[in-house]
């Protein structure tokens, strides 16, 4: 199966928001999910100036914006992606 | 021509074996504006502290009146007439030279008592344009000499103190007289032969070395030796921040000087700018990511030398350069800013002046200063700490 592609940004708006801590998601991901994504990290994806998201961190899913993003959604979003 | 030109001046010394203090002292002064370039070596009389207190006394008159143009013999004179006397051997003093370096003109340098210094162009000796011993009344079994010479693009001067001639001395027979001025030559001749581009400080830490090997890994004397190179600077450009109108992104990219490898590369945006005018992508390499670090990671990007985040990174490497920290302590993306900073010798920052609305969050957990105010910081801690020349061009 194809990998997912995470993008998480590491421009400084993110970095200082928690972008920090999901820069090594991939050796913490639980067992079902680990080896499905091929992490990247970004500089500034631009997102931080939109007023209309809801915050950063922000992380991409296969193109998909996860705003205020933590493991748990980042989790959440690949099982949503998986069973699609 | 000259203007173009950068003078390397370092040194590199070792301190006489069981002494607490180096007996010899170096000081050096650019007057900018008159494209003058001072360095005084002295070596005072003995070792340890009382020696330290004499060659820095000596250093410090001799480059003050070399800064003011006063008259050789007068300067020599004061300096030897205000230095106390040794009890036992009579005599007043330090031995020293002075260099007066002229961008483009004539370079004047006065010895007293050390080793005469060395004009190499590539590997080849070069003689002075003029020699003249003068003697002084006041002290009539000195003599102090002086040279006038002419210092073209790639030459380098190495003067240095007694303990690098005399090294060896009495270490069998090819050293019945020591190191001495020709052996010290031909080993400078050597290592420039092999490295054409060899750096003044790699040169004066070489030679020092070389002194030190030969008295079989001791000092019997202080050992300093400074290398003094003419030569074109090395220069690297600093990127940051997005341009205040959008229109100047393209002339703003032309700086970067894609393709030449001189150029950091500081910000997302600024990041951005670049990878559409290069049509590449930023890689970030996450794999050898060390968590601890608190500095996002570098990236590359082709024809650049390297991309970092913009404003944390920038805060971190001007706390270092103020605060001296090694380089080697930082995160990577700090370190290898310092590092090719010192590589180089000017630093032009060309800097985007346009505010990201986001940095000004007040939810953010940490104040973020403006990127003008921190580069102007930085160019300051360069200049004034480093000796490095700088440029900054706002957009
Ligand atoms: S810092 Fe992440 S979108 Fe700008």
């Amino acid at each position: 199966m194809k990998k997912m592609q995470l993008e998480i940004c590491c421009g400084t708006t993110c970095y200082m928001l928690g972008a920090n801590r999901l820069l090594n998601i991939e050796n913490e991901m639980p067992s079902d999910l680990r080896g499905k994504t091929d992490v990247r990290a970004l500089p500034c994806m631009g997102l931080c100036n939109e007023k209309e998201l809801a915050g950063a961190p922000y992380v991409k899913l296969n193109g998909h914006v996860i705003e205020n993003a933590t493991a748990e959604k980042i989790y959440a979003k690949m099982r949503e992606l998986l069973e699609a | 021509m000259y203007s173009q030109l950068f003078v390397e001046m370092e040194s590199f010394q070792f301190t006489k074996t069981g002494q607490a203090a180096c007996g010899d002292d170096i000081q050096i002064k650019v007057l900018k504006d008159e494209n003058r370039y001072l360095a005084v070596l002295s070596d005072g009389l003995g070792s340890g502290v009382k020696a330290h207190v004499l060659a820095n006394m000596t250093t410090t008159m001799a480059l003050r009146y070399l800064q003011s143009n006063m008259d050789t013999l007068q300067s020599v004179e004061t300096i030897m007439d205000s230095l106390p006397v040794c009890e036992v051997r009579k005599i007043s003093y330090s031995t020293f030279s002075m260099i007066d370096l002229r961008l483009g003109g004539i370079t004047r340098i006065v010895e007293m008592g050390n080793p005469p210094y060395i004009q190499l162009r590539g590997d080849r000796e070069v003689p002075p344009l003029k020699h003249e011993t003068i003697v002084s009344n006041h002290w009539p079994d000195r003599q102090v000499e002086c040279y006038e010479l002419k210092m073209e693009p790639g030459d380098r001067l190495i003067v240095c103190s007694d303990g690098v001639t005399q090294s060896g001395l009495g270490e069998g027979p090819q050293y019945r007289f020591g190191w001495r001025r020709s052996g010290e030559m031909a080993y400078a001749q050597e290592k420039i032969a092999a490295n054409p581009e060899i750096s003044s400080y790699a040169l004066a830490r070489s030679i020092a070395y070389q002194a030190y090997r030969i008295s079989r890994n001791t000092c019997k004397d202080d050992i300093s030796c400074m290398v003094i190179y003419m030569r074109k600077p090395r220069v690297m450009r600093l990127l940051t921040g997005p341009p205040f109108h959008k229109d100047h992104d393209n002339e703003f990219a032309r700086r970067a000087d894609l393709g030449e490898a001189h150029t950091i590369v500081c910000g997302g945006t600024t990041a951005n700018i670049l990878e559409r005018v290069t049509g590449r992508k930023v890689e970030i390499d996450i794999a050898k990511l060390q968590l601890s670090d608190n500095l996002p990671p570098p990236g590359r990007l082709p024809e650049v030398a390297m991309v970092t985040e913009g404003i944390l990174t920038l805060t971190r490497v001007y706390q270092a350069l103020e605060n001296n920290e090694p380089a080697d302590k930082l995160p990577t993306a700090g370190r290898k800013i310092i590092e090719m900073m010192m590589q180089h010798d000017k630093i032009e920052f060309i800097v985007g002046t346009k505010v990201n609305e986001a940095h000004q969050d007040p939810s953010l957990p940490q104040d973020l200063e403006l990127r003008r105010g921190i580069i102007r910081r930085i160019s300051a801690a360069l200049n004034q700490k480093f000796r490095k020349e700088t440029e900054i061009t706002f957009f």
